[in-house]
């Protein structure tokens, strides 16, 4: 356990000078005058919530250099969350942009203390509660307050566990997804020598307890196995009077403190505090900009962390509003990874349920939630289950991992969790096989599905400004493109059809159906001519994986399925079985031959039938997402949201092939990849094969793990799977250069890839691993089409 | 084998325990626990003999059917009545013959016992704001007769508002409280219908549309209905709700008076279908059982604050009421109908001539027979001895050779001295009416009303309002804290052992000892009784325990305001 704990003796005094330097305009008013200063009638930017994150955020805004910002708050400053917790800053996080944002603000608070008592042009104004904001065609206009109207620009939701009604309160409901749980820590009087204020603070995650000194004595808390959600009915006046102390609630993580510290039980109690902390549905923060309402930003839901994250996640938020885009990868945190799904009280309050004793939990990998699911289904549902399909959620939906063959049974839940080989090891190998000696059939239903379409040529000359590859291609091919940043940088990877002059099938992953709408409409001319629709539910999807999919397909259509009637990358309405109008496309995301069939749902269990029925004898068979995995990986393919992020650019991971530069009209983010281009990458995305790594005993790869080049730290993975082919694990990630002397980082050339000697460390241990800029060709067994034939010659350099 | 009636609830005269009247239709309970059956059987058995000669009350059986007037009321029987006392002689009895093996069930096959009946429904919480008073209920059955003769309903009303519950104990067998359970609320939901909708009903009838529903049930799955006879239940309903579309009044409806009309209506219906009788021969079987036997009936009708109890018989409705220092208490929303109930008695006299007076309660039953003073069914107490003998006479073999059906109460001279109208009790709820009990007297008569309240109430709020521990300004050491909470987890943690609040209720009434506390020991012996022996220690037990939302009954009660 690389724990760095940092115990912030002084954050109690640092968090009073927080407040001065804040408000430092007016910090003489609100000491000592109990009259409040009328408001302003405009401001550029309204921030909601005094705790740290609107403090923080306020903050950051002024150091780049916006002026005109009032803070309001409906208490006290610093009287929520922020004062009753317990002030621990904590840098060991999972997730490497939390790790970022903690490190960031344990900085941050070191240094304030030298920073207190600059200006900063922030008015706060407290006892000042908003009813709701205002909102004209889409954008922010002002907030309306107790006391009165504020007009603003920008408005930043930062009203921590009131944010999910703040957020339904405005004009344009905008859904914030937390939700409130009770939180306890006990404050016990000092010891008889009373504690230093060095004294280290304890984390003791079996007892799930955390201990610091408070004053002399200690101050505990932790985070129960049987939480107690509340406000779920919104702010309720009698849960809030009702926020007494629970101690027999408390009596667990009472046992775990004396269990660990026994010398502690003649400590005399000075108070149990209760304090709600808000939680999310993947324990993850929320914050960026409402897909809904333009100029509505929100910072909150911090699952308890929201002291180690404040200042990180503060400058972040304040770089966002101020730059159009932080400077790391947030979408992790990003507002838009949620829906309005994600919004229903009985969900939010069910898998908070469900999060919060997550926290002090081992984070296995492919952990799924168990709480709030089966919300978005396949029409094929049942019937894969019953085959014995095995679950998880993306985005709401459920979708099959592997198929557990009948007699055969799995580990129980809790025993299942792992680091080492998974149980699922053998079944998910026989799918892998299945795909590539037969035929699999896949649901893929989840992938976000959106149409456009226009009456002239405006889809075509939009989409080729908005992706960076060449869409003017003949009726019926698909292309694979990027959909680009100013920066070249992925905001999403998707596959585009051309279904007539005029109109586009555009696939993307599951999670982006809310960022790449936004995306689109944000950017799209307001053309009544120009038609984005969503039609994500009006499809199911079923991916026909392997060498005999064709013959499956011919027999059910009457139709030649061979390359040379349907070559790859192609797209054709056709009928399968009775059903007519089916979306028939040769790819299937994993490089394997195969089809992907878009069907209309009302066709989904006709049309799974026949494939089931005719497959039979071609030893047909369902697979799962783990195998698709297993598959896409071994095959050096790149996912969006796992591999490529919006600092990604397609140069950095040898997709420069998907790029046309020269397709006669400019793209977003074509000067930055020219420039890069001309200058080289920074960051190289790589494949690994573990060499001497033991799949049976050795601890897997899961992602994140450090990469070494010739001992050297250049990078993290970030997936890997265990290919069934190559009989080895195969890791992706991206490979830096970084300065021996300076750190700073240096051009990645493939010769630099080349020439070194690897190793991925797995939680201590390296095994040695080769390193390839190119998949193995010899698993591609089918032909190729002209692009990836530009890829072969390519390599052949 | 000996063999003796027990305290039935109707003395009556019969050959064998096992043929007590008609031999219902139902699939006997399976035999749950071969070892203890074939080990302690003979044991049980002979012990339990022994008890019964020392109280003289194992007669032969032909001896008994001839002599039932002298023998039926038997005063020994009533010390039966009494399980605690009665268990006691047991287990003293049994140390006669006792071995030094013990066979006891383990507590998982205890669990299975308890939990088989068990059923619970959730006011379904819509977006998180919870619409109905009620939140939701538990109820739970313990078979002592085989089969089990009281029955159990709940149904929310689709047509208008509100939620029904009852709980039908069944005497003679289980025939009356079977039909009862099936068709009363229908009867209750179509007397609180609007003129308009039962108009719009009876047209969707005439033109073969498809129906409105009435009643949503909330059935566990061993509570059946009937498939042959729904169509004459059907039938009997729809002229009902014909004669109250002619009557219409135009009165806004008043729940209590349609309570009262509907348990009339329906008591009207049984006796009349069985003297007209029915071509299906296994219908008319039918509904001359029902009309035989008899069942007392428990029913809540829950519409907001507005709580009514409607009740005929001696099954009970209790609300748990939680007062302002935490503790419980019982209220009562029921009076039996029993000889314990004065005025049930100066009713019964003033309804029958002077000369009556004597021969109308006897040893603490009607006519010197039935328990109940008011039920269903029970034909024997309400007709006329020639419309009984005629249609007797008319009926099925079955019927004819039946030594109880053509037996005629003593001293019957001016029928009815039944009825089935309820009694109507309306209360609003108030915040602190946290739960209501509705028990048939195989409850009642093992715990007092002030247990049976304290043990649902503590048990709904669990740990949580068990009085909060508040440190205040006194010097606690987190040491002492830890021991006190320690101490009051492993008090609760007994609790936590039945999701259901009428099991729980179940358990304690069945397990408790002298010190109010479960016996495992105990709870084991009485489940693992044969079936013959069962009933003589104890009744069929039915619970339902319904939950009440204390922010919902507190909102109404401000818009009311």
């Amino acid at each position: 356990m690389f724990l760095r704990l940092l115990s912030d003796g002084r954050w109690w005094t640092a968090s009073s000078r927080w407040r001065n330097m804040a408000s430092s305009r007016n910090s003489a008013t609100i000491a000592t005058e109990p009259h409040l200063i009328s408001l302003p009638a405009q401001a550029q930017v309204v921030v909601c919530g005094g705790g740290i994150m609107g403090t923080s955020v306020a903050y950051h805004l002024a150091k780049l250099g916006w002026k005109d910002i009032v803070l309001l708050e409906q208490g006290r400053l610093a009287a929520g969350t922020t004062r009753f917790c317990a002030g621990i800053v904590s840098t060991a996080r999972h997730v490497s942009i939390e790790l970022k944002m903690a490190d960031y603000s344990s900085k941050l608070y070191q240094q304030l203390e030298q920073e207190t008592g600059i200006k900063t042009g922030v008015q706060i104004h407290d006892r000042t509660s908003i009813s709701h904001v205002l909102v004209q065609k889409g954008h922010v206009t002002g907030v309306e307050t107790d006391r009165g109207q504020i007009q603003c620009e920008y408005f930043v939701n930062c009203a921590g566990q009131w944010a999910y009604e703040l957020g339904l309160s405005s004009e344009e409901p905008v859904s914030i997804p937390l939700h409130a749980c009770e939180h306890f820590y006990l404050l016990t009087h000092p010891l008889k020598k009373p504690l230093e204020s060095s004294t280290p603070t304890i984390v003791d995650l079996d007892g799930r307890i955390y201990i610091r000194n408070w004053q002399g004595g200690i101050l505990s808390g932790g985070f129960e196995k049987n939480p107690k959600p509340i406000f779920t009915e919104g702010r309720n006046q009698l849960e809030i009077q009702n926020l007494h102390e629970d101690w027999d609630h408390f009596e667990p993580l009472l046992s775990a403190l004396l269990r660990r510290m026994p010398g502690l039980e003649a400590l005399e109690i000075m108070q149990l505090v209760n304090c709600p902390e808000s939680f999310t549905p993947d324990m993850r923060c929320i914050m960026g900009e409402s897909p809904t309402v333009q100029g509505y930003f929100v910072l909150a839901g911090m699952n308890s962390a929201g002291i180690s994250y404040g200042g990180g996640a503060g400058k972040y938020l304040a770089e966002w509003m101020v730059n159009g885009y932080p400077s790391e990868n947030v979408w992790p945190l990003d507002l838009k990874r949620f829906g309005a799904l994600q919004s229903s009280r009985t969900f939010l309050r069910h898998r908070v349920m469900e999060v919060m004793p997550l926290i002090c939990d081992l984070k296995v990998p492919r952990w799924d939630f168990q709480t709030g699911r089966q919300l978005r289904t396949s029409p094929l549902y049942d019937r894969l289950d019953a085959q014995g399909a095995r679950w998880m959620e993306k985005h709401g939906f459920e979708r099959p991992k592997y198929f557990v063959p009948p007699g055969k049974d799995l580990l129980a839940l809790d025993q299942s969790k792992t680091f080492y080989k998974p149980d699922w090891f053998d079944i998910v190998g026989s799918e892998v096989k299945c795909s590539k000696e037969a035929v699999c059939v896949i649901d893929m239903s989840s992938f976000t599905k959106f149409e456009i379409s226009s009456t002239g040529g405006q889809a075509l000359e939009v989409l080729q400004y908005l992706f960076s590859n060449d869409l003017d291609v003949p009726v019926g091919h698909i292309v694979h493109t990027g959909m680009l940043n100013e920066k070249g940088g992925y905001e999403n990877d998707c596959s585009i059809v051309r279904l007539n002059k005029r109109s586009f099938f555009m696939i993307s992953p599951t999670d982006q159906q809310v960022h790449c709408w936004t995306w689109l409409k944000k950017h799209m001319p307001s053309d009544s001519n120009l038609l984005l629709e969503d039609v994500t539910w009006k499809y199911t999807a079923l991916n026909l994986i392997g060498p005999r999919a064709v013959d499956v397909l011919s027999e059910l259509s009457y139709v030649p399925m061979t390359p040379e009637h349907f070559p790859s990358l192609f797209c054709k309405e056709m009928s399968v079985g009775y059903a007519n109008g089916i979306r028939v496309m040769s790819m299937t995301h994993t490089g394997e031959p195969g089809f992907m069939l878009y069907i209309p749902i009302e066709y989904a269990l006709h049309v799974y039938n026949e494939v089931m029925s005719v497959g039979q004898k071609y030893g047909i068979r369902n697979a799962g997402y783990y195998a698709l995995r297993s598959l896409r990986i071994e095959k050096f393919f790149a996912f969006w949201g796992q591999d490529l992020d919006a600092f990604t650019t397609p140069m950095e991971c040898g997709r420069e092939f998907r790029v046309k530069l020269e397709k006669g009209t400019d793209f977003i983010g074509r000067d930055a990849l020219m420039q890069q281009k001309q200058n080289g990458v920074y960051k190289r995305f790589t494949m690994f094969i573990l060499e001497d790594h033991d799949t049976d005993l050795d601890l897997w790869p899961w992602w994140g793990e450090p990469i070494y080049r010739n001992g050297c730290y250049v990078g993290k993975t970030t997936s890997s799977a265990y290919s069934y082919t190559l009989e080895r694990h195969v890791c992706l990630g991206f490979v830096q250069n970084f300065d021996k002397k300076t750190g700073e980082g240096l051009v990645v050339t493939p010769d630099f890839i080349n020439r070194g000697e690897y190793e991925i460390d797995i939680a201590g241990q390296r095994f040695q691993a080769k390193a390839k800029l190119y998949p193995f060709s010899s698993l591609f067994t089918q032909r190729r089409r002209k692009d990836e034939m530009e890829l072969s010659s390519y390599q052949g350099k | 084998m000996c063999v003796c009636p027990g305290p039935r609830r109707i003395a009556i005269p019969v050959r064998s325990s096992r043929l007590p009247l008609f031999s219902d239709a139902m699939p006997a309970p399976t035999h749950l626990f071969p070892l203890i059956r074939n080990c302690e059987i003979g044991r049980l058995s002979s012990a339990v003999c022994y008890c019964h000669h020392k109280h003289l009350c194992c007669l032969s059986p032909p001896h008994f059917a001839h002599n039932h007037l002298r023998y039926a009321p038997q005063k020994k029987f009533a010390t039966l009545h009494r399980p605690k006392e009665n268990f006691n002689q047991f287990i003293h009895a049994r140390s006669y013959v006792s071995t030094p093996q013990k066979f006891y069930l383990t507590p998982p096959q205890v669990n299975s016992i308890l939990k088989a009946n068990e059923y619970s429904f959730k006011v379904p919480e819509f977006d998180g704001k919870n619409v109905s008073s009620i939140l939701g209920f538990d109820s739970n059955q313990l078979p002592a007769n085989a089969p089990i003769e009281d029955r159990r309903s709940a149904a929310t009303c689709l047509q208008t508002r509100g939620m029904l519950l009852g709980v039908f104990d069944g005497h003679a067998g289980c025939a009356c409280a079977q039909a009862v359970s099936e068709r009363l609320f229908y009867y209750i939901a179509v007397s609180l219908l609007p003129h308009e909708t039962l108009l719009e009903i009876e047209n969707a009838v005439e033109s073969g549309r498809a129906l409105l529903p009435i009643l949503q049930w909330h059935k566990h799955p061993n509570d059946y209905f009937s498939k042959e006879a729904s169509k004459l239940y059907f039938n009997s309903l729809r002229t009902y709700w014909q004669e109250l579309i002619d009557l219409n009044t135009g009165e806004t409806i008043d729940v209590k008076e349609a309570l009262i009309n509907a348990f009339k209506r329906l008591d009207n219906d049984i006796s009349l279908e069985a003297q007209v009788g029915d071509p299906n021969s296994f219908l008319n079987y039918l509904v001359l059982r029902v009309a035989f036997s008899g069942a007392t009936a428990c029913v809540a009708h829950v519409d907001g604050v507005d709580l009514h109890i409607a009740n005929t018989g001696d099954s009970r409705a209790m609300l748990g009421v939680q007062e302002e220092d935490g503790s419980w208490s019982a209220l009562n929303l029921s009076y039996d109908h029993n000889a314990q109930n004065e005025r049930e008695i100066e009713r019964i006299k003033s309804e029958h001539p002077k000369a009556e007076e004597k021969s109308l309660v006897k040893q603490d039953r009607l006519l010197g027979l039935l328990m109940p003073f008011r039920a269903f069914g029970d034909v024997k107490f309400k007709w006329s001895i020639d419309l009984q003998k005629r249609v007797i006479e008319s009926g099925p073999d079955q019927l004819n050779d039946n030594e109880y059906t053509k037996f005629i109460p003593p001293n019957y001279h001016t029928p009815p001295y039944l009825t089935a109208e309820p009694e109507v009790i309306h209360h609003k709820l108030r915040p602190q009416d946290k739960f209501l009990v509705l028990a048939t007297d195989g409850l009642w008569e093992t715990m007092h009303r002030q247990d049976v309240v304290r043990i649902v109430g503590e048990y709904l709020t669990g740990v949580h309002h068990q009085q909060p521990i508040a440190v205040g300004g006194y010097k606690v050491t987190l040491g002492q804290m830890h021991c006190l909470l320690t101490e009051r987890r492993t008090r609760i943690s007994s609790v936590f052992e039945d999701q259901n609040a009428a099991t729980h209720l179940i358990r304690h009434a069945v397990g408790n000892n002298e010190f109010g506390t479960v016996d495992h020991e105990r709870l084991s012996k009485m489940l693992s009784l044969p079936e013959e022996l069962a009933r003589m220690y104890r009744d069929d037990i039915t619970i339902i325990v319904v939950q009440f939302n204390s922010h919902v009954v507190g909102a109404c009660q401000n818009e009311e305001l």
